[in-house]
């Protein structure tokens, strides 16, 4: 791991507290994000760290009662204000979900269908998009004979890297991936991580995963969460070989979880 | 399909930040645009929601509207006798809404054991190659339209019945009190039984296939624990179907018998149009729905039409107070459903 | 212990002969009255059914003037009531949700799916017909637009309440305001369940009588002109089947066959659409 590098802090996220109705979810989290680098979210399920992780686009939003307080700062912007673009917000943190979710359209659409959003490009320069896209999320050579087929005609395993693709294309800062391989398939996961591995030295990545094994491989930096609370956060290697807290310690050697 | 364009994968840092700040200006502009369509999308469908609310309520004061010349002109006679004049212009609800209960009261007599019966039938004893086409055909028979039941009862139930039935059922119940007042006088063939019988015949699939639909809501391990214990069908469906799904078969009921009252063209063919209230159930008859559809493209005068749209309205207020009764009863089982 | 046994045994087994009877005697009257329809409707189908106008007593005709008029007015009830219907259908499933507004509208909706037809058919005459002061083929659309609404309302929200979650806030995720949500995913993704409903809503107003009796009204001749009377099968097999005359009642079961035939083809076709779809 290469430690000389510019370090920029992307997100800070400070003293956030989260609730569903009354019941709180998170607990005073401080944690800074950094550019080009790969933060996972490990933790037991209900930790908090989903939740977490959908407060950075705001994707509560759509569900009433539930809110947050405290600072989430992107690019030095407290992202919690009300009246913020969420939109935009989303169009520059994009996101993939646990399972894949391609929409019910053709492949080629699946990826043009969010360029349109805010861009209106002539045909040659949308087809050069998609395929860079597609290109970028290592499926085009097993998509380029059949764009024009169903999204949902693809694997498991294909139909996540369509949707990361899908995010890729609207060109966002940030990506956020919620368990993106809980569904897959060991080679899928495989060809995901080594995705992610890749798209780092251009976005700020976050992932959110229930594997060990996987933070240790795809992160840099590690935060533990445990009942809503940000138990320890470090470089990956550090984490993982010399937790500073014992919770940390007895979930890692796979003591609860 | 395919794109033609040379990809390179290459920026460097500097050229990735430029590139971003520009795209996020863009993005910006692109994301203003969305509002107007969004907030006009939003706009209109709460204005086709809110629709549905004033037709509703459009529907409930022109009733009450086109009402108020007949009940004026008789007063509360109009609820209390059975009179219905043209000529006199002297109206009341009472033959018709007799009419209306008693056919009603009649289909569901009939209806209701033989609904529930086939969907235990379909639920608990047909073998499963057969359930599905049985509940399909009867499904299907749901939505056929009630006009084609009124013309089979005209044609085939009513003079089966003149010929067959009625005579012996007069015969049969001769001297028995009571009885023999229901089933008094010429058989005429069509007539309030009749209606009813059609108006049976008519609710019965849709009894059957809500009550299907609900006896199917009750969880499958309550009637394994059940049949674990040694219980019979019956005692099944007795002790543990009927028990979990009674708001729902209620429901359902309710809500047969809300087309019931309100049906039009199952009844107006065989129910004899005949404005008097009768002892005998083989008697011609008249019900609110018959009555509106056979006088109301003839009534002549302003009392005549308020006439009979007081009696639409009185359906109304019938029907909207089943309805409601009913769709309670049918969420309620929902929300156990859904918990 | 043994006569307790055999008396549950025989009680299981009359209440279950009485339940497989239910279905016997059921089955059997559906049967009867479909077999009347066919044999009486089929013997009167010729070639002139389709082509010729409704004919006065005693004379040869068929049911082109109800065929066309019934296929314009529930042409215009699809297309008045259907966009209205799927857009309080949004409403329901993806803005009001739990709100007071949207439970009061659920259940309005639903009292309005099960009220009697001629209540509308009386409404309408209420605000249409007797303020302008004549019948007409455009009234005749309007009622059946009001019978329609509930229905698509009612599947509408259905269809888009069963589209997954996830699928949304992916759309969301690429910053993809509500409405485009709703209308390029959403939409999509229920699209046949959507169609569907406007085909059942098709089939249930592709035989009703009552609210066409005061609005329409009937006419004998042809007429396509929406401001004046317009004939339809529902109405047309009304008047023909209570007639003494031999050949209008064989036209009535001719109609009432074509209706049937009708309802039966949409409803298969949604079912169809729906079974393949899962």
């Amino acid at each position: 791991m290469t430690e000389n590098k510019n370090i920029v802090e992307k997100i800070s996220i400070k003293k956030l507290d989260f609730y569903y109705g009354n019941s709180r979810a998170l607990k005073q989290v401080t944690l800074p994000l950094y550019q080009n680098m790969v933060t996972a979210f490990i933790g037991p399920s209900g930790c908090g760290k989903s939740t977490l992780l959908r407060v950075l686009n705001r994707m509560y939003d759509l569900y009433p009662n539930q809110h947050a307080e405290g600072e989430v700062l992107f690019e030095g912007e407290n992202i919690l204000v009300p009246g913020l673009d969420l939109n935009l917000l989303r169009a520059r943190i994009g996101m993939v979900f646990q399972k894949p979710t391609p929409f019910p359209m053709t492949i080629y659409e699946n990826i043009s269908f969010g360029i349109k959003l805010y861009e209106s490009l002539p045909k040659s320069e949308m087809d050069g998009r998609v395929e860079d896209s597609l290109r970028r999320a290592a499926i085009w050579d097993e998509v380029k004979d059949k764009l024009g087929q169903s999204g949902l005609s693809l694997s498991g395993g294909q139909q996540q890297r369509l949707c990361i693709a899908r995010t890729v294309a609207i060109r966002p800062d940030v990506i956020l991936f919620d368990e993106p391989c809980s569904a897959l398939d060991p080679i899928s996961t495989a060809k995901i991580e080594e995705l992610i591995d890749e798209l780092k030295s251009e976005y700020t990545i976050v992932i959110v995963t229930h594997n060990m094994q996987q933070a240790a491989r795809v992160s840099e930096k590690t935060a533990f969460m445990y009942l809503g609370e940000l138990i320890e956060f470090d470089d990956t290697s550090k984490m993982f070989t010399s937790p500073g807290d014992k919770r940390t310690q007895d979930y890692i050697t796979g003591r609860f979880g | 399909m395919v794109p033609t364009g040379v990809f390179q994968v290459n920026d460097t840092a500097l050229q990735a930040t430029q590139l971003k700040t520009a795209l996020t200006f863009d993005k910006a502009k692109a994301v203003r645009g969305f509002r107007l369509p969004d907030a006009t999308f939003r706009i209109v469908s709460r204005s086709a929601a809110v629709l549905v609310l004033i037709i509703l309520t459009g529907v409930v004061v022109s009733l009450i509207h086109g009402s108020i010349p007949v009940f004026k002109a008789m007063g509360f006679e109009f609820f209390t006798s059975s009179s219905w004049n043209p000529v006199t212009e002297r109206f009341s609800a009472g033959a018709a809404v007799f009419g209306t209960l008693v056919t009603s009261a009649i289909a569901l007599l009939i209806a209701v054991p033989i609904g529930l019966g086939i969907a235990v039938f379909l639920t608990e004893i047909c073998t499963p190659r057969l359930r599905r086409p049985i509940a399909i055909a009867i499904e299907l028979l749901a939505g056929i339209p009630s006009i084609i039941y009124g013309i089979w009862g005209l044609f085939f139930l009513a003079p089966f019945l003149q010929v067959y039935v009625q005579p012996s059922l007069i015969s049969a119940f001769e001297g028995i009190p009571i009885l023999s007042t229901l089933f008094q006088g010429p058989p005429y063939g069509i007539g309030i039984l009749t209606a009813g019988l059609v108006l049976a015949v008519m609710v019965l699939p849709f009894i059957t296939s809500i009550s299907r639909d609900v006896f199917e809501t009750v969880p499958p391990v309550l009637k394994e624990a059940a049949y674990g214990m040694g219980c019979t069908t019956w005692e099944v469906v007795k002790n543990i179907v009927i028990p979990y799904t009674k708001s729902g078969v209620v429901g359902g009921i309710m809500l047969a018998l809300g087309r019931a009252l309100g049906e039009t063209m199952a009844v107006t063919f065989v129910i004899g149009n005949a404005h008097k209230i009768s002892g005998s159930l083989l008697a011609p008859g008249t019900s609110i729905s018959a009555n509106i559809a056979n006088e109301f493209t003839e009534a002549v005068g302003d009392i005549y039409t308020s006439a009979l749209i007081a009696l639409g309205l009185i359906l109304f207020v019938i029907t909207f107070i089943v309805i409601a009764l009913a769709r309670l009863l049918l969420m309620r089982l929902n929300l156990r459903a859904g918990t | 212990m043994n006569a307790l046994y055999r008396y549950r045994r025989t009680r299981n087994q009359v209440w279950m002969a009485l339940s497989f009877i239910s279905t016997i005697i059921g089955l059997g009257i559906l049967t009867l009255i479909l077999g009347g329809l066919f044999w009486k409707g089929i013997s009167g189908f010729h070639s002139g059914l389709f082509t010729q106008m409704t004919p006065p007593p005693g004379g040869e005709g068929g049911l082109l003037n109800p065929i066309v008029g019934s296929l314009l007015m529930t042409f215009i009830g699809v297309l008045l009531g259907a966009p209205v219907g799927v857009m309080a259908g949004t409403y329901l499933a993806e803005y009001g949700d739990k709100s007071a507004l949207a439970s009061i509208v659920r259940f309005i909706n639903d009292v309005l799916l099960s009220a009697p037809s001629i209540i509308i058919g009386l409404f309408v005459y209420q605000v249409m017909v007797a303020p302008l002061g004549h019948f007409s083929g455009f009234a005749g659309g309007v009622a059946l637009a009001l019978i329609v609404i509930p229905v698509v309302v009612r599947t509408t929200e259905d269809m888009l309440r069963l589209v997954p979650v996830p699928l949304r806030e992916a759309a969301s995720s690429l910053g993809m305001p509500r409405s485009f949500v709703i209308r390029k995913v959403v939409y999509r993704a229920a699209r046949t369940g959507m169609v569907t409903g406007i085909l059942l809503a098709v089939a249930r107003v592709s035989g009703e009588t009552a609210p066409l009796m005061f609005t329409a009204l009937n006419n004998q001749f042809w007429s396509t002109d929406l401001s004046q009377p317009m004939a339809s099968l529902p109405a047309v097999i009304f008047q023909f089947a209570l007639s003494p005359y031999k050949d209008w009642q064989q036209l009535a079961w001719s109609g009432a066959l074509l209706i049937t035939l009708t309802v039966l083809t949409l409803s298969i076709v949604s079912r169809a659409l729906t079974s393949s779809r899962t």
